[in-house]
């Protein structure tokens, strides 16, 4: 009896043994990986937030002297800020559902097996790697109101010449159609990927029930989308919020600021006004606010999935 | 044998003199190989390294110059980020105009005239031969830290074909701005009789940036307006000013279609390709614009510079010079002020205006011939040195403040919104006026 308790406490222990060194192992592989994220990515991050609250010292290039809330209370008091915000708005809200509208409708048509496909599939990358300031450069041309090639064939259908990049409503209008031109091919690929790995027994049932084209797109199709429709969303909504180059390339934020999206605002206060405290403070501000966007649209993501 | 033995006796002889020579002219530090590291705009970096360092590398072979180029907008930032490390990488800084307050009040730029510096000096290098105007973009608070190297002014450019064909007298340094506002109307044209304006009468800095106050700001001081009072407070939101903005404006109304998102790029592309018959752009473009055919299809005959217009006061112009400065922390600062001071000598400027087309900053050099094969730089010189006299009457240059790229900034976004039309002229002085005070204090 006393041999048996001896050997169930030595198996306990050994048990316990065991566990811990699966948790030791299991660290030793992640603390690398740990390290070199904390030291990578929350560093910089920390620092961020430590020189939103301090006075920014140029002789030292370092946050110097804590002022608690001062540098938001700047931030918030100018009204170029709220500005850029809600041009940042205007562009998210017509940027990311045409993007998503159009990348999955260009899926869906692309989907059909047709000779070629993987040739258009591989084309559709090209908007992607090219670097966001020659793609500004290359629109400007593109929009040029005297020799561009858009107000050409808008002439030729006696309209125009349209002053993309004099106009305000216009100016917006371009960098969305500049953004829309270089993202959409990611979400085009994401959804094919999509589509692709969609069960093939219920489209076939739903044809041996005699549904048309149009049901199973409306009825079978999108309600099985709809997750990666959203976390598609999610994806390119974390992209979107940080574009800055290609307002910066092809419109400088202008015309008298039409387009002067707040990571661009922000790029220019630290760079060129070298008001370092004060952009990190707007930095913090948007890091809190794209957080809480998120974790809302990931909740509604749960939810479609969830649903669908 | 007897004879050969002679001959290389005496050559060696003459080799050691010569040696001699040079070593004596070259201070002894300088004797061993140094290196010095340079940062400079990527714009004209690899300009520096490829040409004017390996004619300096002719009179000073020991001396080994690396020029790294950083993006314009990324430069003042990590000009600072360096120099204030304690062991600073770079010990030569190219600086644009409104910089030298703002690296000087933190302490990392070397005082070229202080003792320290003066023993490195050449006696012939003569400071009285610089024009007051560009020399003073590398001064702060009477301290000089730099010396001009690649001298610049905001001017009027010209198209004389295109003045011809509106039958437009072509403009002197008489001009006035009523006067050109009035001639612009004939200057927009249809030059090839198709019955469709192909040919404008200006184009220049319009887009929201932070060169664009420049145009205005010159407006606003050949009007007898100032950027700031004597007491260092917004000075610009006066009746002058908003004029001077409502002129910039209306400049508007004879550029080519889209002008508004127009700056330095699109203005010069639009006066190379002959579709504009003046523009108001910084005068070292002179050679990509009149004389490069690789760049441009106009001639020399053709592009005329002067002045800007002038106001109620003066004649315009607006100072943009860069110039050279050593960091304080340097380890080389004899080798550094060695490389500064042969760019800026009477010889060194000489050589890179004939050879580069650099626009020189003494006195000496544009009262002088240009080179034989560089004679298009003879009207340049005249325009040159009437330009540097106006803008140094007319205190016409960007603010001097260490904040002054934060003020600088604030005009371009509010003269951006009153150029497109967003606020009045008023609403928007009034607004920067209201933000730079803060700024500045």
């Amino acid at each position: 009896m006393a041999q048996q308790g001896i050997a169930g406490a030595r198996r306990g222990q050994s048990r316990t043994a065991r566990k811990l060194a699966d948790l030791m192992s299991r660290w030793a592989f992640m603390m690398p990986a740990a390290v070199l994220l904390l030291a990578v990515l929350a560093y910089p991050i920390l620092y961020t937030i430590e020189i939103s609250f301090s006075r920014f010292d140029l002789a030292s290039f370092s946050a110097v002297e804590w002022v608690g809330w001062e540098n938001y209370a700047h931030v918030l008091d100018d009204y170029r800020f709220w500005d850029s915000m809600k041009v940042t708005m205007v562009y998210l809200v017509f940027a990311l559902p045409i993007q998503i509208v159009l990348g999955f409708s260009i899926a869906f048509l692309i989907n059909a097996e047709w000779r070629g496909r993987s040739v258009v599939r591989a084309l559709f990358i090209i908007p992607m790697v090219v670097a966001p300031v020659v793609a500004g450069g290359i629109w400007r041309m593109i929009l040029d109101p005297l020799w561009g090639i858009v107000n050409y064939l808008i002439g030729l259908f006696g309209f125009g010449p349209l002053d993309w990049f004099g106009d305000a409503t216009l100016a917006m209008a371009a960098i969305v159609i500049i953004d829309t031109w270089r993202w959409t091919p990611f979400v085009v690929l994401t959804a094919t990927a999509a589509l692709l790995s969609l069960p093939k027994d219920v489209f076939e049932a739903a044809e041996i029930d005699g549904a048309n084209w149009w049901s199973k797109l409306w009825s079978i199709t999108l309600p099985l989308l709809v997750p990666i429709i959203a976390a598609t969303f999610v994806v390119r909504w974390l992209g979107a919020v940080k574009m800055f180059d290609i307002a910066l390339a092809a419109t400088y934020g202008g015309p008298g600021g039409a387009t002067n999206v707040i990571n661009l605002f922000i790029y220019e206060e630290a760079f060129r006004s070298l008001r370092f405290a004060e952009s990190a403070a707007m930095a913090v501000i948007i890091l809190v606010a794209t957080m809480i966007l998120t974790g809302i649209f990931l909740r509604g993501s749960r939810f479609l999935e969830e649903r669908y | 044998m007897k004879q050969s033995l002679n001959l290389m006796n005496s050559i060696s002889r003459r080799a050691l003199l010569v040696a001699a020579a040079v070593v004596a002219t070259v201070p002894a530090a300088l004797a061993q190989e140094v290196e010095i590291r340079v940062m400079a705009n990527e714009a004209f970096a690899n300009s520096i390294e490829t040409t004017e360092v390996v004619e300096f590398n002719k009179h000073y072979p020991n001396i080994k110059v690396v020029v790294d180029g950083v993006p314009y907008v990324e430069l003042l930032a990590k000009m600072m980020l360096d120099s204030t490390s304690p062991t600073p990488v770079y010990d030569v800084m190219i600086i644009d105009d409104p910089w030298a307050p703002q690296l000087a009040e933190i302490g990392v730029l070397q005082d070229l005239k202080s003792d320290e510096i003066a023993a490195f000096t050449d006696p012939d290098y003569d400071w009285s031969d610089f024009n007051a105007a560009p020399l003073a973009a590398g001064e702060w608070k009477g301290v000089q830290y730099g010396v001009p190297l690649r001298s610049n002014m905001l001017m009027m450019f010209y198209n004389r074909t295109l003045y011809d064909k509106a039958g437009v007298p072509a403009p002197t340094p008489a001009l006035t701005w009523d006067e050109y506002l009035a001639q612009a109307e004939k200057l927009v044209q249809d030059t090839d009789g198709d019955g469709k304006i192909d040919s404008w009468a200006v184009d220049t800095y319009f887009v929201r940036e932070p060169l664009t106050p420049t145009i205005w700001q010159t407006i606003m001081n050949s009007n007898g307006g100032k950027l700031l009072d004597a007491d260092g407070k917004p000075a610009f939101n006066s009746e002058v000013g908003i004029a001077a903005l409502d002129t910039h404006k209306k400049l508007l109304d004879f550029a080519p279609p889209g002008a508004l998102g127009h700056g330095f790029t699109e203005s010069l592309q639009a006066f190379r390709q002959g579709t504009v018959a003046t523009m108001f752009q910084w005068g070292s473009v002179y050679r990509s614009s009149a004389v490069d055919p690789k760049s441009t299809t106009l001639t020399p005959e053709e592009v005329g510079i002067q002045v800007m217009p002038a106001g109620s006061v003066t004649a315009g112009a607006h100072r943009g010079i860069w110039s050279g400065a050593m960091s304080a922390k340097s380890q080389q600062k004899e080798a550094a002020w060695t490389f500064l001071q042969w760019l800026s000598s009477k010889e060194g400027e000489t050589w890179r205006a004939n050879n580069l087309g650099t626009f020189p900053a003494r006195k000496s050099t544009l009262a002088s011939t240009p080179a034989e094969d560089s004679q298009w730089l003879t009207p340049i010189y005249t325009a040159l040195q009437l330009a540097y006299d106006v803008a140094a009457k007319g205190e016409m240059w960007r603010i001097r403040h260490p904040r002054s790229d934060a003020a600088q900034q604030i005009l371009a976004d509010e003269i951006g919104r009153a150029m497109a039309g967003r606020v009045t002229s008023e609403e928007a002085l009034t607004t920067a006026a209201d933000k730079i005070e803060k700024i500045l204090k």
